[in-house]
């Protein structure tokens, strides 16, 4: 079927930028870091120094760099299949069943949450662009960019979840081996049938 | 009609531990299970769509949130210290220290793994290094197997409880109590637990002394002052790091959060004193601060869709009254909320149940309580939570030692094995309910 590989074809496209947006965002973990222990030091040495080595961009710096981290994270994780399930059933079952499950998961719950979201928050966030939304505090920073980070990251959730519904798909019809790589999401489910077989 | 709009919101819980059990990730399916009951609602005409224009402001709200921000700061700095290889020299030279006594070796898994649990709090990879590591040598030198797995699948969990712990950030969150309190209140009965465990040890080391041998004596290589030096050499750079972090933030000197920082920072130098960083090491441990940060703030995300429809049901309403209105007052409230938490806990993670179960129960505990006790509240919650975790046939620790144990073990031995020490929590979980000063005489 010819449709399914072009679609794969999308699907490797999506994965390639989700990981990408991925490797840059998890580097801002050093940076969230370095301003973390800057603004406590800062603040003592400052007030041994009678002077300020942190300010309030700063502080914000912290968290923008934190939300950046998660939200434009969350893709990136999904690709990496690294959002924790509730597999009690999930981990025993077939590679077939598996995709399954991610395909119906994909649908009806992803895809209408990250819809929802947008469809509640583009409003708030549209406004903060036209009124150029600053900090309420003195010499802090912009609002518009980092509240406009919720749009880009359920959006590309979005589009992460087309493309794990399309492998999941591909898996379903055979177009797709199944998947050989184990994640940190099943440690020692390997065993689990055991676990649970045993009174 | 108004039959149907009563039961919606417990229909919606749940609906969504069925739905749960489908395996998709939590933080969607929460989600999805909010988007579907919204349209249920209104086309049943019960369900106000004005309720999830608080979305945009909520997800803001968590965004900006200072207590939060200590989450990526933890994690960085148990993984780091985890490939730091803290664990391994711990382990080791721990057990050259304890081995020549009856019950040494169990002993030392119950030292090493509090002080773990005090500066990586990572629940999985302290019961995979510890079964990895002691477990082969505790049974090659004719340890019972019960109680080897027993003690190794409950020191591991002790991360759960002795601060700092990411499970104590979230709770304080979800609690609205201050992080340093709760750290503060479950220091206590952290050790408690981990002196109940030894304490176990040093019975069975006296009434049964075949069950715990000591090591031979031409395995205890190393002697006198050089074993003195090793084990400064590897319990002073933790015990610098919990001093560091736990100090600061109990004497007030920073917040959680701060310490958090300058934790992760204490230990990328100890890593890179230790020769153990590159690149390649602080690559991995960033990736892995990110992927574990973004799972559990997308569980918060959609565990907001969900408590905001769940509340635009009313079903936040129903559970109030019903837990209000329990026989018993504040025991009744005691004994059902603790049994929810403890059953809950089989099946699902521990973020879940903070982030849905705990802001049901609080405002009641707050109500039935006082605000002051809050904090006993969070401290007896998480306790109850690391029983949970560890309790057949669904704990989670059970399972990641499953994944490591050699194949003599089999899933018997670790049932019965972890029973004495779910029995110890349960002795010290009931102690600090009956005595709330363990909690609160160092706050």
């Amino acid at each position: 079927m010819r449709i399914v590989n072009k679609l794969l074809q999308l699907s490797r496209w999506i994965d390639a930028v989700s990981e990408w947006v991925g490797r840059v965002a998890y580097w801002l973990v050093l940076a969230m870091l370095g301003i973390g222990c800057w603004n406590v030091v800062g603040r003592y040495i400052g007030q041994l120094l009678g002077r300020s080595f942190s300010s309030n961009s700063l502080i914000e710096a912290q968290w923008y760099l934190f939300s950046f981290i998660f939200l434009l994270g969350a893709a990136y994780t999904l690709k990496h299949n690294d959002h924790v399930r509730v597999d009690m059933f999930y981990a025993r079952w077939s590679n077939k069943r598996k995709a399954l499950a991610n395909l119906v998961g994909t649908v009806w719950f992803l895809l209408p949450f990250c819809v929802l979201v947008i469809m509640f928050s583009w409003k708030v966030i549209l406004a903060s662009w036209q009124s150029w939304e600053m900090s309420p505090d003195p010499g802090g920073l912009p609002r518009y960019p980092i509240k406009s980070m919720i749009i880009v990251s359920f959006v590309s959730l979005i589009a992460q979840g087309v493309s794990e519904g399309i492998k999941a798909i591909a898996l379903l019809t055979d177009h797709l081996p199944p998947p050989a790589e184990p994640h940190r999401a099943e440690i020692g489910s390997a065993n689990e049938s055991d676990l649970g077989g045993q009174p | 009609m108004s039959a149907i709009a009563d039961w919606l919101g417990p229909a919606m819980f749940a609906g969504a531990l069925l739905l749960l059990s489908l395996g998709y990730p939590v933080a969607f399916s929460l989600g999805g299970v909010a988007v579907l009951f919204a349209l249920i609602g209104i086309s049943l005409g019960v369900f106000e769509p004005v309720f999830l224009t608080a979305m945009p402001t909520r997800i803001f709200g968590i965004m900006n949130n200072f207590t939060l921000l200590a989450i990526p700061y933890f994690i960085f700095m148990g993984s780091m210290l985890e490939s730091s290889g803290i664990a391994e020299n711990l382990l080791e030279t721990m057990g050259q220290v304890f081995g020549r006594i009856r019950g040494g070796l169990a002993i030392a898994v119950v030292v090493v793994g509090a002080l773990l649990a005090a500066t990586t709090g990572v629940v999985a990879a302290t019961v995979v290094t510890m079964g990895l590591i002691s477990l082969p040598t505790m049974l090659r030198y004719g340890y019972n197997k019960e109680l080897s797995v027993g003690v190794i699948a409950a020191s591991g969990t002790l991360g759960q409880i002795i601060p700092p712990s990411i499970v104590l950030v979230v709770l304080a969150d979800q609690l609205g109590v201050s992080v340093g309190d709760l750290f503060i209140g479950s220091l206590i009965p952290g050790l408690l637990m981990a002196g109940a465990f030894i304490l176990h040890v040093v019975v069975i080391a006296i009434v049964r002394p075949d069950l715990v041998p000591a090591l031979p004596p031409e395995l205890l290589a190393v002697q006198g002052k050089r074993l003195l030096l090793k084990v400064g050499q590897v319990m002073v750079p933790p015990l610098v790091l919990i001093l560091l972090v736990l100090g600061s933030i109990f004497f007030g000197v920073a917040t959680p959060t701060e310490a958090g920082a300058l934790g992760a920072l204490g230990a990328l130098v100890l890593a890179w004193a230790n020769g153990q960083l590159s690149v390649k090491s602080l690559r991995e441990i960033c990736d892995r601060t990110l992927r574990t940060t973004s799972m559990v703030m997308f569980i918060l995300l959609g565990s907001t869709a969900f408590s905001l429809v769940f509340r635009g049901l009313r079903g936040d309403r129903f559970i109030n009254e019903a837990l209000v209105n329990l026989p018993g007052g504040q025991v009744g409230f005691l004994i059902v909320s603790m049994t929810t938490i403890f059953i809950l806990g089989f099946f699902i993670d521990f973020f879940e149940i903070a982030f849905i179960v705990v802001p049901l129960f609080a405002p009641i505990a707050e109500q039935l309580f006082g605000f002051d006790r809050l904090v006993w509240y969070g401290v007896i919650i998480g306790a109850n939570m690391q029983t949970s975790f560890l309790s057949p046939p669904f704990g989670f620790a059970l399972f990641y030692l499953r994944g490591v144990a050699p194949p003599e073990i089999t899933t018997g031995h670790i049932y019965r094995g972890i029973v004495p020490f779910i029995l110890l929590q349960l002795v010290v979980l009931v102690l600090i309910i009956a005595v709330p000063q363990l909690v609160e005489m160092l706050l």
